[in-house]
């Protein structure tokens, strides 16, 4: 919300002043891109010494680092949730192990979210209109915000390469400059790709939202083809076709194989040049995939705020959905395959991200944060979607008429609940879909609680979320995506080590106990609903007495 | 039932050190068409948004038909329909299907005038809102505030971006919902539109109430234009009491008079004055003498 006053404060000052509209553009999308590259750089740097640092500390003896190995090295199920493990015994190969595909996914995330908000979202709201009037053409505007979007890259690339560099030199670590270098490298080459991805369907989307949802639809194929990949069902081969499993074998530290950085680099730039291309081919403000300007009326859902937002929400409401039940699907699939490498020794090491017992559901336990997260992300756009009605002014149409506000925002946050409902049950049903299909034996009441049990942490988000919106609203999506990763971030790092326990209290997902291998811990459901609607509860009513609030 | 359709006392905005809006105290009869004027930035749209309790005021308060805008703002809303130049609808909804959400929200819709507003302004209400121009958009605006028949009408730059035709349908509709005795605050920089429809008008400037009444008070108040050619010597006015900015322009001169206009009359006459003309100041002529010199709020 910073970098949207930010531009608002550019605009008016140097247009006559700075002259080349080149510049103008690049410069505005570098501002922007370069600031969030640099706090994202510190969180990825942050993670990777954290990991690096506690390595040394926890496990201290070679027969720990190879009880660690044989825990991980063999199982199927962190595999193809992490990625493969080589060599647990260096720092190094535990660092990649731990963090690399978590940090790859944020990457992706981080790609496609800014770059389709600096390509898409800046000219949906006519702000390039403004800049540009007319001085220059959609295909160097677009080249220059990639121009722009490239440096926001660097800087996230430079952040997390200095700290990782800095702590690969500590003596407990011992990573060399190169290495580490590589390893950030391939750490920040997901976001790249998705930034890349994020520019082609600014070009093809109507709208920002749609932009997003198809890059992110593209970064769930991604992984769940290298999660089959990894799974060590006999389809390894399969890695190739996935851009996160390029980034799997660039293999840094451990065995680095840099000919993988070919089709990486190969991926960015025909998307790039296919996005100028395109751009050229569009008006501004247009879209390669277009929208039908004509529709006949449908208005069963239109009666107010809340089935309006069933209407506008309801392809990424489905769309998260799917992906949830998909992915819990391929889950119990796999569940029985990699459950049974759980040996008694990994069921020690399980035990610190809360699973216990062996077989298919202690795999699907440690599968089951995975979904956790997804319906927390779910949750949060939920809140920042609310945010938005409110700074975009769509909000002002249903506040000048009889609409309350307590009846807008409650309507809006039932709908989420139902959906995150409906998407935790889901996530449960499917998983007993795809572990019955095996005959994993595992009951389907004891997946179903495993899938209702993901909601509570959802709506503890959703809470959070709504009084943010209500004391500081413009901070919405800052805090609730960086609770969200805070809380991923802990929980990852906390799974595979030590974390003082007073961090580990600030993880909404170490809260949540790890069903189905172990079973659904309703009192700390009950505490995280309690704290969830107590801080929705004051987070409306002093939206009721506060002015609104545009962008 | 109140006789009163709007009124505010005190009521005040601050933003920070910016002062929007100062104790202003206003107060609209039912069934009164009433201007609401100032310079960019005098506060008006703070006012509005105050009236619909989409801000909150620093102090004072403001009701309508009685009702408490801050606590009653549901009650209040039903009696009322709303307009802003700046309206963002929903991109991927059509005309139609906005116009519809909008109708169900309010409660109630004349249906027949709905199709009949739809044919006057001329709207396609099959297209997406975001296929429309920026004038349609307007159009849907405007037409789902009137079709719902409200006691008030608060308009805030109603026809921004309207073309001159549509502004004239605009004007109709504005004057049909004042014969049938709906109340109406319009806030506009249109001045002829202003003029054409208002009973009243109020001037706002750096949040501050500085004028109201109708315009024929206005007018009173305020310095009449004569323009005189003569076929001789132009005669210096500037001594001529009530006389003042005075211009020469070769064989013309022109001049304001306030108060009588007898002592001019006769300087013009001795002077052998060819062609006289004089006219009461436009609207546009009264609000730039308001905003003068010093007038302009930032
Ligand atoms: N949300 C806000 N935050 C800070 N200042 C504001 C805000 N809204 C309005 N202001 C300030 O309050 C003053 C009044 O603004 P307002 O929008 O009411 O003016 P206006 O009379 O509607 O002007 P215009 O004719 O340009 O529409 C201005 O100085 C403006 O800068
Ligand atoms: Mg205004």
């Amino acid at each position: 919300m910073q970098a949207d006053l930010g531009i608002r404060a550019r605009i008016t000052a140097p247009v006559g002043a700075r002259g080349s509209p080149a510049f103008l553009v690049a410069g505005l999308s570098t501002r922007r891109a370069v600031r969030s590259g640099i706090l994202w750089g510190y969180i990825f740097g942050i993670a990777i010494a954290s990991s690096e640092i506690t390595y040394g500390r926890i496990y201290k003896t070679a027969a720990q680092r190879d009880a660690l190995a044989a825990t991980y090295g063999a199982s199927k199920a962190m595999s193809a949730l992490f990625g493969p493990a080589p060599r647990l015994q260096s720092v190094g190969g535990f660092t990649v192990f731990k963090i690399s595909m978590t940090l790859m996914v944020l990457g992706a995330v981080w790609g496609l979210l800014t770059s389709t908000r600096l390509l898409r979202g800046e000219e949906g709201s006519g702000r390039w209109d403004l800049l540009l009037c007319g001085r220059t053409t959609q295909r160097r505007a677009t080249a220059q915000v990639i121009v722009g979007l490239g440096t926001g890259l660097a800087a996230l690339w430079a952040v997390t390469a200095v700290i990782t560099v800095l702590s690969g030199r500590q003596a407990s670590v011992g990573i060399g400059v190169g290495p580490s270098l590589y390893f950030s490298v391939a750490t920040v080459a997901t976001a790249a790709m998705f930034l890349a991805v994020g520019a082609v369907t600014s070009q093809l989307a109507a709208t920002r939202r749609r932009a997003a949802s198809w890059a992110a639809v593209f970064l769930g194929v991604s992984y769940g083809v290298r999660l089959v990949a990894d799974a060590g069902v006999g389809l390894h081969g399969l890695i190739w076709a996935s851009p996160l499993g390029w980034v799997e074998e660039l293999r840094p530290i451990i065995s680095p194989q840099p000919l993988a950085l070919l089709p990486i680099a190969a991926f960015v730039a025909v998307l790039c040049a296919l996005a100028v291309y395109l751009a050229g081919r569009r008006d501004a403000g247009a879209s390669m995939v277009a929208d039908r300007d004509h529709a006949e009326a449908h208005v069963a859902l239109l009666y107010g705020p809340s089935g309006l937002v069933v209407r506008v929400q309801r392809a990424p409401i489905i769309g998260w959905w799917v992906a949830i039940g998909l992915s819990a699907f391929l889950y119990g699939l796999i569940a029985k395959s990699t459950g049974t490498t759980i040996s008694g020794s990994v069921q020690e090491v399980l035990s610190k991200l809360g699973t216990t017992g062996t077989g298919a559901d202690a795999a699907l336990g440690v599968s089951f944060l995975v979904e956790a997260v997804l319906i927390g992300f779910f949750a949060a756009g939920q809140v920042t979607a609310a945010r938005s009605e409110e700074s975009d002014g769509t909000l002002d149409n249903f506040l000048a008429r009889p609409v309350s506000r307590s009846g807008w925002l409650g309507g809006r946050m039932a709908v989420a609940v139902m959906a995150l409902t409906l998407g935790g049950v889901g996530a449960g049903v499917s998983g007993w879909l795809g572990a019955a299909s095996q005959h994993t034996g595992l009951p389907f009441t004891s997946l179903l609680l495993a899938g209702v049990n993901l909601v509570p942490p959802a709506i503890f988000i959703l809470g959070i979320g709504v009084l943010t919106l209500g004391i500081l609203p413009r901070a919405t999506a800052v805090v609730v995506y960086g609770a969200l990763v805070w809380s991923l971030l802990v929980v990852i790092v906390g799974g595979f080590g030590t974390v003082s326990h007073w961090a580990l209290d600030t993880s909404v997902f170490h809260h949540m106990a790890s069903a189905p291998s172990v079973p659904p811990d309703w009192v700390a459901n009950g505490v995280m609903l309690g704290i969830g609607a107590a801080a929705a509860l004051v987070g409306g009513l002093v939206f009721r007495r506060r002015d609104l609030r545009g962008a | 039932m109140s006789d009163t359709a709007l009124r505010t006392e005190g009521l005040s905005k601050r933003f920070g050190d910016v002062v929007a809006l100062d104790h202003l105290d206003l107060e609209v009869p039912r069934g009164e068409v009433v201007g609401y004027l100032g310079p960019n930035g005098a506060g008006k749209t703070t006012t509005i948004r105050l009236l619909l309790g989409l801000s909150r005021p620093t102090e004072g308060r403001a009701e309508i038909f009685g009702l408490d805008c801050r606590r009653q703002p549901v009650r209040a809303h039903r009696r009322l329909a709303f307009v802003t130049g700046e309206a963002n609808l929903w991109p991927s909804l059509t005309g139609a299907e906005t116009l519809s959400l909008l109708g169900r929200v309010h409660g109630h819709v004349d249906e027949p005038y709905r199709g009949a507003l739809i044919d006057r302004f001329d709207l396609d209400p099959t297209k997406k809102v975001r296929a429309y121009s920026k004038g349609n958009r307007q159009k849907v605006v405007l037409i789902a505030a009137l079709m719902v028949r409200p006691d008030l009408l608060v308009l805030d730059e109603p026809t921004s971006g309207l073309d001159p035709l549509m502004e004239q349908v605009f004007r109709h509709c504005v004057q049909e919902a004042k014969d049938r005795g709906q109340t109406v605050f319009l806030s506009s920089h249109v001045m002829s539109e202003v003029e054409a429809l208002c009973d009243r008008v109020a001037i706002l400037r750096q949040g501050r109430l500085i004028e109201m009444g109708t315009l024929a008070e206005m007018r009173h108040l305020s310095a009449l234009t004569v323009e005189a050619r003569f076929d001789r010597t132009v005669p210096d006015l500037s001594a001529v009491p009530g006389v003042s900015a005075v211009e020469v322009d070769g064989p013309t001169v022109r001049c304001q008079v306030r108060g009588s206009v007898e002592p001019l009359v006769k300087v013009l006459a001795s002077a052998g004055v060819t062609e006289l003309l004089s006219h009461e100041p436009s609207l546009e002529e009264l609000f730039l003498a308001q905003y003068g010199a010093d007038g302009h709020a930032g």
